[in-house]
Protein backbone atom coordinates (compact mmCIF):
# COMPACT_ATOMS: atom_id res chain seq x y z
CA UNK A 1 0.00 0.00 0.00
CA UNK A 2 1.39 3.53 -0.85
CA UNK A 3 2.34 5.71 1.88
CA UNK A 4 0.06 8.75 1.12
CA UNK A 5 1.83 11.91 1.68
CA UNK A 6 -1.82 13.78 2.75
CA UNK A 7 -2.34 10.85 5.34
CA UNK A 8 1.12 11.97 7.19
CA UNK A 9 0.66 12.93 10.43
CA UNK A 10 3.81 14.02 12.59
CA UNK A 11 5.37 11.02 14.77
CA UNK A 12 5.41 11.82 18.62
CA UNK A 13 9.42 11.79 19.46
CA UNK A 14 11.33 12.69 22.57
CA UNK A 15 14.57 14.41 22.82
CA UNK A 16 17.65 12.18 23.24
CA UNK A 17 21.44 12.77 23.89
CA UNK A 18 24.36 10.35 23.87
CA UNK A 19 26.69 11.93 26.37
CA UNK A 20 29.05 8.69 26.52
CA UNK A 21 32.04 11.24 28.30
CA UNK A 22 35.85 10.95 27.12
CA UNK A 23 37.61 7.99 26.23
CA UNK A 24 40.98 7.28 27.11
CA UNK A 25 42.76 5.59 23.96
CA UNK A 26 46.00 4.24 25.16
CA UNK A 27 49.19 5.32 22.92
CA UNK A 28 52.30 2.98 22.73
CA UNK A 29 55.47 4.18 21.57
CA UNK A 30 55.03 4.72 18.26
CA UNK A 31 53.68 7.99 18.26
CA UNK A 32 55.92 9.36 20.85
CA UNK A 33 59.14 8.34 18.70
CA UNK A 34 57.23 9.92 15.48
CA UNK A 35 56.73 13.34 16.89
CA UNK A 36 60.46 12.86 18.08
CA UNK A 37 61.77 13.03 15.05
CA UNK A 38 59.92 15.50 13.89
CA UNK A 39 61.30 17.89 16.03
CA UNK A 40 65.07 17.03 14.75
CA UNK A 41 63.06 17.57 11.17
CA UNK A 42 63.32 13.55 10.74
CA UNK A 43 60.79 10.99 9.08
CA UNK A 44 60.90 8.52 11.09
CA UNK A 45 59.23 4.68 10.12
CA UNK A 46 59.10 1.22 11.06
CA UNK A 47 60.80 -1.64 9.37
CA UNK A 48 58.98 -4.92 9.42
CA UNK A 49 61.82 -7.35 9.82
CA UNK A 50 59.92 -9.85 8.15
CA UNK A 51 59.20 -8.52 4.76
CA UNK A 52 61.38 -5.31 4.93
CA UNK A 53 58.49 -2.88 4.40
CA UNK A 54 58.78 0.68 5.80
CA UNK A 55 56.01 2.23 7.01
CA UNK A 56 55.68 5.78 7.60
CA UNK A 57 53.75 6.96 10.23
CA UNK A 58 55.55 3.80 12.25
CA UNK A 59 52.90 1.04 13.05
CA UNK A 60 54.11 -1.35 15.80
CA UNK A 61 52.94 -4.55 13.97
CA UNK A 62 53.38 -5.95 10.57
CA UNK A 63 50.02 -7.53 9.72
CA UNK A 64 51.76 -9.51 6.83
CA UNK A 65 53.96 -11.22 8.53
CA UNK A 66 52.13 -10.92 11.96
CA UNK A 67 55.03 -9.59 13.16
CA UNK A 68 56.26 -6.68 15.79
CA UNK A 69 58.16 -3.72 14.00
CA UNK A 70 60.63 -3.05 16.69
CA UNK A 71 62.88 -1.24 14.23
CA UNK A 72 63.04 2.44 13.38
CA UNK A 73 64.55 3.59 10.13
CA UNK A 74 64.39 7.53 9.03
CA UNK A 75 63.12 8.28 5.24
CA UNK A 76 63.90 10.69 3.13
CA UNK A 77 62.41 14.06 3.07
CA UNK A 78 61.50 13.64 -0.78
CA UNK A 79 58.92 12.15 -2.13
CA UNK A 80 56.49 11.02 -4.78
CA UNK A 81 52.44 11.57 -4.68
CA UNK A 82 50.84 8.81 -5.68
CA UNK A 83 46.99 10.52 -4.89
CA UNK A 84 45.51 13.36 -4.70
CA UNK A 85 42.07 15.44 -3.93
CA UNK A 86 40.93 18.89 -5.16
CA UNK A 87 38.75 20.21 -2.27
CA UNK A 88 35.87 22.39 -2.52
CA UNK A 89 36.22 26.35 -2.01
CA UNK A 90 36.93 26.85 1.77
CA UNK A 91 33.82 28.55 3.64
CA UNK A 92 34.10 30.18 7.13
CA UNK A 93 32.31 28.46 9.58
CA UNK A 94 32.13 24.72 7.24
CA UNK A 95 35.08 23.16 8.52
CA UNK A 96 37.34 22.46 11.76
CA UNK A 97 41.44 22.00 12.10
CA UNK A 98 41.99 20.64 15.86
CA UNK A 99 39.09 22.55 17.20
CA UNK A 100 39.04 25.99 15.35
CA UNK A 101 37.95 27.61 12.40
CA UNK A 102 40.58 27.83 9.68
CA UNK A 103 39.40 30.39 7.76
CA UNK A 104 38.20 32.40 11.27
CA UNK A 105 41.68 31.99 12.26
CA UNK A 106 43.57 33.16 9.18
CA UNK A 107 45.49 29.65 8.52
CA UNK A 108 43.43 29.66 5.35
CA UNK A 109 41.70 32.24 3.10
CA UNK A 110 37.75 32.06 2.36
CA UNK A 111 37.73 30.20 -1.03
CA UNK A 112 40.65 29.06 -0.75
CA UNK A 113 41.13 25.53 -2.60
CA UNK A 114 43.58 23.13 -0.78
CA UNK A 115 45.00 19.81 -2.42
CA UNK A 116 45.28 17.19 0.09
CA UNK A 117 47.88 14.16 -0.94
CA UNK A 118 49.14 10.79 -0.71
CA UNK A 119 52.96 10.88 -0.77
CA UNK A 120 55.43 8.26 -0.53
CA UNK A 121 58.75 9.33 0.95
CA UNK A 122 61.81 7.96 -0.48
CA UNK A 123 62.68 4.85 1.43
CA UNK A 124 59.15 4.04 2.93
CA UNK A 125 57.07 1.76 1.38
CA UNK A 126 53.39 2.99 2.42
CA UNK A 127 51.69 6.96 2.37
CA UNK A 128 51.30 9.71 4.37
CA UNK A 129 48.43 12.02 4.78
CA UNK A 130 49.02 15.52 3.73
CA UNK A 131 48.79 18.82 2.09
CA UNK A 132 50.75 20.07 -0.67
CA UNK A 133 51.72 23.49 -0.26
CA UNK A 134 53.25 26.36 -2.63
CA UNK A 135 51.67 24.66 -5.72
CA UNK A 136 47.92 24.72 -7.22
CA UNK A 137 45.36 21.92 -8.66
CA UNK A 138 46.42 22.67 -11.76
CA UNK A 139 49.82 21.95 -11.65
CA UNK A 140 49.28 19.03 -8.90
CA UNK A 141 49.60 15.26 -10.62
CA UNK A 142 50.05 11.95 -9.81
CA UNK A 143 54.48 11.14 -10.02
CA UNK A 144 54.39 14.84 -8.73
CA UNK A 145 58.08 14.84 -6.64
CA UNK A 146 57.55 17.14 -3.38
CA UNK A 147 59.82 17.30 -0.37
CA UNK A 148 58.58 17.93 3.02
CA UNK A 149 58.00 21.21 4.46
CA UNK A 150 58.56 21.67 8.55
CA UNK A 151 57.43 24.25 10.64
CA UNK A 152 60.76 26.93 11.43
CA UNK A 153 61.14 25.90 14.80
CA UNK A 154 59.73 22.17 15.59
CA UNK A 155 58.54 21.52 19.29
CA UNK A 156 57.89 17.66 18.59
CA UNK A 157 54.39 18.10 17.38
CA UNK A 158 52.34 16.34 14.76
CA UNK A 159 51.75 19.40 13.01
CA UNK A 160 55.82 20.39 12.65
CA UNK A 161 54.96 18.71 9.52
CA UNK A 162 53.48 21.10 7.50
CA UNK A 163 53.05 19.36 4.54
CA UNK A 164 54.70 19.09 1.06
CA UNK A 165 56.14 21.39 -1.76
CA UNK A 166 56.67 20.88 -5.59
CA UNK A 167 60.85 19.69 -5.20
CA UNK A 168 63.06 21.44 -7.99
CA UNK A 169 65.01 18.83 -8.88
CA UNK B 1 27.04 -32.45 14.55
CA UNK B 2 28.04 -33.48 11.59
CA UNK B 3 31.85 -32.79 11.98
CA UNK B 4 33.79 -32.56 15.18
CA UNK B 5 35.10 -29.31 16.04
CA UNK B 6 38.14 -28.90 18.49
CA UNK B 7 39.33 -26.39 20.59
CA UNK B 8 43.32 -26.78 19.73
CA UNK B 9 44.80 -23.66 21.65
CA UNK B 10 44.38 -20.59 23.73
CA UNK B 11 45.90 -17.91 25.54
CA UNK B 12 44.28 -15.09 27.49
CA UNK B 13 46.14 -11.64 28.75
CA UNK B 14 46.70 -10.94 32.14
CA UNK B 15 43.41 -9.59 33.33
CA UNK B 16 43.86 -5.80 35.12
CA UNK B 17 42.43 -2.65 35.96
CA UNK B 18 44.67 -0.19 33.72
CA UNK B 19 46.82 -1.46 31.18
CA UNK B 20 49.23 1.29 29.54
CA UNK B 21 49.65 -0.20 25.95
CA UNK B 22 47.26 0.39 22.78
CA UNK B 23 44.16 -2.68 22.17
CA UNK B 24 46.61 -3.64 19.01
CA UNK B 25 49.57 -4.56 20.96
CA UNK B 26 47.46 -6.40 23.86
CA UNK B 27 45.76 -8.41 21.25
CA UNK B 28 48.55 -9.04 19.15
CA UNK B 29 50.43 -10.97 21.98
CA UNK B 30 47.56 -12.55 22.72
CA UNK B 31 46.41 -13.95 19.28
CA UNK B 32 50.29 -14.65 18.56
CA UNK B 33 50.45 -16.93 21.80
CA UNK B 34 46.94 -18.57 21.35
CA UNK B 35 48.63 -19.74 17.89
CA UNK B 36 52.01 -20.62 19.51
CA UNK B 37 49.47 -23.01 22.05
CA UNK B 38 48.47 -24.31 19.48
CA UNK B 39 52.04 -25.14 17.54
CA UNK B 40 50.60 -23.48 14.18
CA UNK B 41 51.50 -20.41 12.22
CA UNK B 42 49.15 -17.40 10.75
CA UNK B 43 49.08 -18.81 7.83
CA UNK B 44 47.34 -21.93 8.60
CA UNK B 45 44.40 -20.23 10.04
CA UNK B 46 41.57 -20.10 7.31
CA UNK B 47 38.68 -17.64 9.03
CA UNK B 48 39.25 -14.80 11.98
CA UNK B 49 36.63 -14.11 14.30
CA UNK B 50 36.47 -11.33 16.59
CA UNK B 51 34.75 -10.07 19.61
CA UNK B 52 34.45 -6.36 20.83
CA UNK B 53 31.80 -3.58 20.94
CA UNK B 54 32.42 -0.22 18.91
CA UNK B 55 31.23 1.73 22.19
CA UNK B 56 33.50 -0.07 24.16
CA UNK B 57 36.36 0.36 21.96
CA UNK B 58 35.77 3.90 21.22
CA UNK B 59 35.40 3.79 17.46
CA UNK B 60 33.16 2.60 14.82
CA UNK B 61 33.75 -0.66 12.72
CA UNK B 62 36.16 -0.93 15.38
CA UNK B 63 37.72 -4.31 13.95
CA UNK B 64 39.20 -2.14 11.53
CA UNK B 65 42.45 -1.33 12.69
CA UNK B 66 42.57 -4.30 14.56
CA UNK B 67 42.57 -7.03 11.55
CA UNK B 68 46.26 -7.01 11.71
CA UNK B 69 46.80 -7.21 15.06
CA UNK B 70 44.36 -10.39 15.34
CA UNK B 71 46.35 -11.68 12.45
CA UNK B 72 43.50 -11.34 9.72
CA UNK B 73 45.45 -9.64 6.86
CA UNK B 74 44.00 -10.72 4.05
CA UNK B 75 42.14 -13.81 5.27
CA UNK B 76 37.80 -14.15 5.79
CA UNK B 77 36.90 -11.94 9.10
CA UNK B 78 34.11 -10.84 10.98
CA UNK B 79 33.01 -9.51 14.00
CA UNK B 80 30.01 -10.33 16.66
CA UNK B 81 28.99 -6.83 18.43
CA UNK B 82 28.39 -8.89 21.56
CA UNK B 83 30.68 -11.39 24.29
CA UNK B 84 32.87 -14.10 22.27
CA UNK B 85 30.85 -17.01 23.29
CA UNK B 86 28.68 -15.00 20.13
CA UNK B 87 32.16 -15.40 18.55
CA UNK B 88 33.01 -18.74 19.10
CA UNK B 89 29.50 -19.71 17.60
CA UNK B 90 30.03 -17.92 14.34
CA UNK B 91 33.61 -19.67 13.74
CA UNK B 92 31.90 -23.03 14.82
CA UNK B 93 29.33 -22.44 12.67
CA UNK B 94 31.97 -21.91 10.09
CA UNK B 95 33.74 -24.76 10.49
CA UNK B 96 30.51 -27.25 10.69
CA UNK B 97 30.03 -25.58 6.97
CA UNK B 98 33.08 -27.02 5.64
CA UNK B 99 34.22 -24.25 4.00
CA UNK B 100 36.91 -23.01 6.88
CA UNK B 101 38.47 -25.41 8.44
CA UNK B 102 41.11 -23.47 11.50
CA UNK B 103 39.36 -20.47 12.87
CA UNK B 104 40.65 -17.71 15.42
CA UNK B 105 38.36 -16.55 18.04
CA UNK B 106 39.69 -13.27 19.59
CA UNK B 107 37.73 -11.25 22.13
CA UNK B 108 38.41 -8.31 24.25
CA UNK B 109 37.43 -4.94 26.00
CA UNK B 110 40.00 -2.24 27.59
CA UNK B 111 37.16 -1.04 29.82
CA UNK B 112 39.81 1.57 31.46
CA UNK B 113 39.18 3.30 27.87
CA UNK B 114 35.73 4.19 28.96
CA UNK B 115 33.41 3.23 31.67
CA UNK B 116 31.09 0.50 30.68
CA UNK B 117 28.69 1.60 32.90
CA UNK B 118 28.45 4.70 31.16
CA UNK B 119 27.94 2.96 28.11
CA UNK B 120 25.45 0.54 29.19
CA UNK B 121 22.80 3.13 29.73
CA UNK B 122 22.47 3.30 26.09
CA UNK B 123 21.02 -0.17 25.57
CA UNK B 124 17.75 0.84 27.72
CA UNK B 125 15.04 1.58 25.72
CA UNK B 126 15.15 5.89 24.69
CA UNK B 127 11.07 6.44 24.81
CA UNK B 128 10.96 5.46 28.55
CA UNK B 129 13.35 3.99 30.37
CA UNK B 130 15.91 6.17 29.37
CA UNK B 131 13.74 9.55 30.75
CA UNK B 132 14.32 7.96 33.97
CA UNK B 133 17.72 9.25 34.62
CA UNK B 134 18.67 6.84 37.51
CA UNK B 135 17.49 3.61 35.76
CA UNK B 136 21.16 1.71 34.25
CA UNK B 137 22.49 -1.58 34.17
CA UNK B 138 23.22 -2.26 37.78
CA UNK B 139 19.99 -0.84 39.01
CA UNK B 140 18.27 -2.98 37.00
CA UNK B 141 20.11 -5.77 38.46
CA UNK B 142 19.21 -4.40 41.94
CA UNK B 143 15.75 -5.12 40.99
CA UNK B 144 16.35 -8.39 39.70
CA UNK B 145 18.28 -9.37 42.63
CA UNK B 146 15.36 -7.75 44.80
CA UNK B 147 12.57 -9.86 42.77
CA UNK B 148 14.73 -13.12 43.24
CA UNK B 149 15.69 -12.98 46.86
CA UNK B 150 11.96 -12.19 47.63
CA UNK B 151 9.81 -14.90 45.72
CA UNK B 152 12.16 -17.46 46.88
CA UNK B 153 13.24 -15.89 50.11
CA UNK B 154 17.16 -15.81 49.27
CA UNK B 155 19.40 -14.40 52.16
CA UNK B 156 21.67 -11.95 51.42
CA UNK B 157 24.47 -14.24 52.88
CA UNK B 158 23.73 -16.45 50.37
CA UNK B 159 24.37 -13.72 47.72
CA UNK B 160 27.55 -12.82 49.20
CA UNK B 161 28.77 -16.31 50.02
CA UNK B 162 29.09 -16.33 45.91
CA UNK B 163 31.38 -13.19 45.87
CA UNK B 164 33.87 -14.93 48.98
CA UNK B 165 33.77 -18.07 46.94
CA UNK B 166 35.07 -16.72 43.55
CA UNK B 167 37.17 -14.34 44.88
CA UNK B 168 39.05 -16.47 46.78
CA UNK B 169 39.29 -18.85 44.19
CA UNK B 170 40.63 -16.20 42.15
CA UNK B 171 43.35 -16.13 44.44
CA UNK B 172 44.52 -19.29 42.94
CA UNK B 173 44.14 -18.00 39.50
CA UNK B 174 47.54 -15.86 38.49
CA UNK B 175 45.77 -13.82 35.74
CA UNK B 176 42.74 -12.54 37.68
CA UNK B 177 43.36 -9.35 39.37
CA UNK B 178 40.70 -9.15 42.57
CA UNK B 179 41.94 -11.42 44.51
CA UNK B 180 40.68 -11.87 48.30
CA UNK B 181 41.56 -14.88 50.18
CA UNK B 182 40.29 -14.08 53.40
CA UNK B 183 37.26 -12.37 52.41
CA UNK B 184 34.35 -12.61 54.87
CA UNK B 185 30.56 -12.51 54.33
CA UNK B 186 30.41 -9.61 56.33
CA UNK B 187 32.61 -8.00 54.57
CA UNK B 188 30.83 -8.22 51.08
CA UNK B 189 27.94 -7.22 53.26
CA UNK B 190 29.29 -3.70 54.75
CA UNK B 191 31.20 -3.03 51.20
CA UNK B 192 29.74 0.22 49.74
CA UNK B 193 26.38 0.14 48.69
CA UNK B 194 25.63 0.40 44.80
CA UNK B 195 21.91 -0.05 44.45
CA UNK B 196 20.51 -1.94 47.08
CA UNK B 197 20.80 -5.04 47.68
CA UNK B 198 23.80 -4.81 45.16
CA UNK B 199 27.23 -3.71 46.90
CA UNK B 200 30.46 -3.21 45.39
CA UNK B 201 31.82 -6.77 46.17
CA UNK B 202 28.77 -8.06 44.68
CA UNK B 203 29.86 -6.63 40.83
CA UNK B 204 33.04 -7.05 38.92
CA UNK B 205 35.94 -5.19 39.05
CA UNK B 206 36.92 -2.75 35.82
CA UNK B 207 38.67 -5.03 33.62
CA UNK B 208 40.97 -4.58 30.75
CA UNK B 209 41.54 -8.12 28.96
CA UNK B 210 42.25 -10.06 25.77
CA UNK B 211 41.35 -13.68 25.08
CA UNK B 212 42.08 -16.30 22.16
CA UNK B 213 41.34 -19.24 21.12
CA UNK B 214 41.81 -21.41 17.59
CA UNK B 215 39.19 -23.78 16.96
CA UNK B 216 40.10 -26.65 14.06
CA UNK B 217 37.92 -29.40 12.34
CA UNK B 218 38.22 -32.70 13.56
CA UNK B 219 40.69 -34.01 10.53
CA UNK B 220 42.94 -30.52 11.35
CA UNK B 221 42.52 -30.88 15.05
CA UNK B 222 44.31 -34.28 15.58
CA UNK B 223 47.04 -32.95 13.00
CA UNK B 224 47.64 -30.28 15.32
CA UNK B 225 47.16 -32.04 18.48
CA UNK B 226 46.89 -34.68 21.09
CA UNK B 227 45.06 -33.25 23.57
CA UNK B 228 42.00 -31.82 21.50
CA UNK B 229 39.16 -30.39 23.74
CA UNK B 230 35.70 -31.34 21.66
CA UNK B 231 32.47 -28.69 21.12
CA UNK B 232 30.60 -31.58 22.21
CA UNK B 233 27.08 -29.20 22.52
CA UNK B 234 26.14 -25.56 22.17
CA UNK B 235 23.24 -23.52 22.63
CA UNK B 236 22.04 -20.14 22.48
CA UNK B 237 19.09 -17.90 22.76
CA UNK B 238 18.04 -14.51 23.66
CA UNK B 239 15.24 -12.77 25.96
CA UNK B 240 12.64 -10.35 25.85
CA UNK B 241 13.62 -6.77 27.05
CA UNK B 242 14.03 -5.81 30.52
CA UNK B 243 10.65 -4.78 31.48
CA UNK B 244 8.12 -7.92 29.64
CA UNK B 245 10.92 -10.03 31.14
CA UNK B 246 10.14 -12.43 33.89
CA UNK B 247 13.45 -11.51 35.76
CA UNK B 248 13.28 -14.39 38.62
CA UNK B 249 14.70 -16.57 36.49
CA UNK B 250 16.65 -16.75 33.60
CA UNK B 251 14.38 -18.26 31.03
CA UNK B 252 16.71 -17.93 27.74
CA UNK B 253 19.59 -19.59 29.57
CA UNK B 254 17.34 -22.95 30.35
CA UNK B 255 16.58 -22.95 26.49
CA UNK B 256 20.48 -22.48 25.88
CA UNK B 257 21.38 -25.75 28.14
CA UNK B 258 18.68 -27.28 26.99
CA UNK B 259 19.79 -27.33 23.87
CA UNK B 260 23.47 -27.59 24.50
CA UNK B 261 22.76 -30.74 26.57
CA UNK B 262 20.58 -32.13 24.11
CA UNK B 263 23.68 -31.92 21.89
CA UNK B 264 25.87 -33.25 23.78
CA UNK B 265 23.33 -36.50 25.17
CA UNK B 266 23.10 -35.35 28.73
CA UNK B 267 20.69 -36.09 30.61
CA UNK B 268 21.99 -35.09 34.47
CA UNK B 269 24.24 -32.04 34.18
CA UNK B 270 25.08 -32.52 37.92
CA UNK B 271 26.55 -36.16 37.63
CA UNK B 272 27.69 -36.06 33.96
CA UNK B 273 29.38 -32.39 33.78
CA UNK B 274 32.45 -32.00 36.10
CA UNK B 275 32.94 -27.89 36.39
CA UNK B 276 31.06 -25.02 35.51
CA UNK B 277 32.93 -21.95 34.11
CA UNK B 278 29.77 -19.40 34.00
CA UNK B 279 29.91 -15.00 33.54
CA UNK B 280 28.09 -14.23 36.47
CA UNK B 281 28.20 -10.62 36.17
CA UNK B 282 26.42 -10.11 39.48
CA UNK B 283 27.31 -12.04 42.29
CA UNK B 284 23.27 -13.50 43.02
CA UNK B 285 23.32 -14.46 38.95
CA UNK B 286 25.22 -17.46 39.89
CA UNK B 287 22.30 -18.45 41.76
CA UNK B 288 20.67 -17.52 39.18
CA UNK B 289 22.72 -19.30 36.23
CA UNK B 290 22.61 -22.45 38.68
CA UNK B 291 19.20 -23.08 38.32
CA UNK B 292 19.07 -22.40 34.35
CA UNK B 293 21.55 -24.47 34.11
CA UNK B 294 19.40 -27.28 35.74
CA UNK B 295 21.88 -27.77 38.83
CA UNK B 296 19.11 -26.91 41.08
CA UNK B 297 15.36 -26.48 41.01
CA UNK B 298 13.45 -23.38 40.53
CA UNK B 299 14.50 -20.60 43.85
CA UNK B 300 17.10 -23.00 45.71
CA UNK B 301 20.54 -22.36 43.83
CA UNK B 302 21.13 -20.35 47.72
CA UNK B 303 21.17 -24.29 48.94
CA UNK B 304 24.07 -25.34 46.10
CA UNK B 305 26.51 -22.18 48.09
CA UNK B 306 25.31 -22.76 51.12
CA UNK B 307 26.41 -26.32 51.20
CA UNK B 308 29.57 -26.18 49.64
CA UNK B 309 28.53 -28.06 46.33
CA UNK B 310 30.03 -25.20 44.33
CA UNK B 311 33.32 -24.86 45.77
CA UNK B 312 36.44 -26.01 44.45
CA UNK B 313 36.11 -29.43 45.98
CA UNK B 314 32.39 -29.63 45.67
CA UNK B 315 30.48 -31.76 43.98
CA UNK B 316 29.92 -29.47 41.09
CA UNK B 317 32.81 -26.32 41.23
CA UNK B 318 31.35 -23.56 39.69
CA UNK B 319 34.35 -20.88 38.52
CA UNK B 320 37.37 -22.43 39.73
CA UNK B 321 39.02 -19.13 37.99
CA UNK B 322 37.24 -16.82 39.88
CA UNK B 323 34.94 -16.25 37.55
CA UNK B 324 33.51 -12.38 36.09
CA UNK B 325 33.78 -11.21 40.39
CA UNK B 326 36.70 -11.83 39.44
CA UNK B 327 37.93 -10.17 36.36
CA UNK B 328 35.17 -8.69 33.55
CA UNK B 329 36.54 -7.75 30.31
CA UNK B 330 33.03 -7.68 29.14
CA UNK B 331 33.13 -8.85 25.40
CA UNK B 332 36.05 -11.31 26.37
CA UNK B 333 34.49 -12.24 29.56
CA UNK B 334 32.49 -15.43 28.35
CA UNK B 335 34.90 -16.84 26.04
CA UNK B 336 37.66 -16.16 28.89
CA UNK B 337 34.86 -19.28 30.53
CA UNK B 338 35.51 -21.24 27.54
CA UNK B 339 39.57 -20.87 27.69
CA UNK B 340 38.86 -21.82 31.45
CA UNK B 341 36.88 -25.09 30.75
CA UNK B 342 39.14 -25.95 28.34
CA UNK B 343 42.33 -26.09 31.09
CA UNK B 344 40.21 -27.84 32.97
CA UNK B 345 39.72 -31.00 30.92
CA UNK B 346 43.56 -30.67 29.48
CA UNK B 347 45.08 -30.74 33.13
CA UNK B 348 46.11 -27.03 32.57
CA UNK B 349 44.21 -24.77 35.57
CA UNK B 350 47.65 -25.35 37.46
CA UNK B 351 46.77 -24.01 40.93
CA UNK B 352 42.88 -24.25 40.53
CA UNK B 353 42.38 -27.56 38.37
CA UNK B 354 39.88 -29.78 39.23
CA UNK B 355 40.72 -33.32 39.41
CA UNK B 356 39.51 -35.77 37.19
CA UNK B 357 37.73 -33.18 34.39
CA UNK B 358 36.32 -35.09 31.33
CA UNK B 359 33.30 -32.46 30.82
CA UNK B 360 33.28 -28.95 31.55
CA UNK B 361 30.41 -26.48 30.82
CA UNK B 362 31.26 -22.62 30.11
CA UNK B 363 28.69 -20.02 29.88
CA UNK B 364 29.14 -16.79 28.29
CA UNK B 365 26.12 -13.53 28.65
CA UNK B 366 25.00 -10.04 27.18
CA UNK B 367 22.88 -7.48 27.65
CA UNK B 368 20.95 -6.11 30.54
CA UNK B 369 20.15 -8.87 33.25
CA UNK B 370 21.58 -11.77 31.09
CA UNK B 371 18.88 -11.03 28.48
CA UNK B 372 20.86 -13.27 25.81
CA UNK B 373 23.43 -16.79 26.91
CA UNK B 374 25.38 -19.27 25.30
CA UNK B 375 26.34 -22.24 26.75
CA UNK B 376 28.90 -24.78 25.56
CA UNK B 377 29.55 -27.88 26.81
CA UNK B 378 33.10 -29.33 26.18
CA UNK B 379 35.10 -32.32 26.37
CA UNK B 380 37.79 -34.52 26.23
CA UNK B 381 39.19 -37.73 24.17
CA UNK B 382 37.78 -40.09 26.42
Amino acid sequence: MAYLKDQRRETMMVEGSWNIGAYRYKGSTQLQEYVDGLKEKKLIGSLCPGCGKVIVQPRNICGRCHRRMDKRMVVSHKGTITCFVISPPIEKGKYKIIGMDPVEAGIIQEGAILVPVFVRFDGADSNINTILLNSSPEQVHIGMRVKAVFVENPEGKLSDLEGVEPLKE
Amino acid sequence: MQRRVAIVGYAQSEYQEDVPRTREDQVFDVVKAALRHAGILREEVDSVVTASSDFLDGRTISNVFLSMAVGAYQKDESKVEEDGTGALLYGLMRILAGTHDVVTVEAHTLASTINPHQILFYALDPLFDRQVGLMNDIAASAIQARMYMKKYSVPEEAVAMVSVKNLANAALNPLTHRKMPDLTVEEVLNSKIYYDPIRELMIPPITDGVCALILASEEKAREITDNPVWIEGVGTCVDSYLRERNLTQLESLQKAAAQAYEMAGIKDPYREIDVFEVSERFAHEELMISEALGLAREGRGQVLIEKGLTGLDGEIPINPSGGALSADPICATGLTRVIEAAKQIRGEADSHQILGVTRALAHGQFGICAQKNTVFVLGGDR
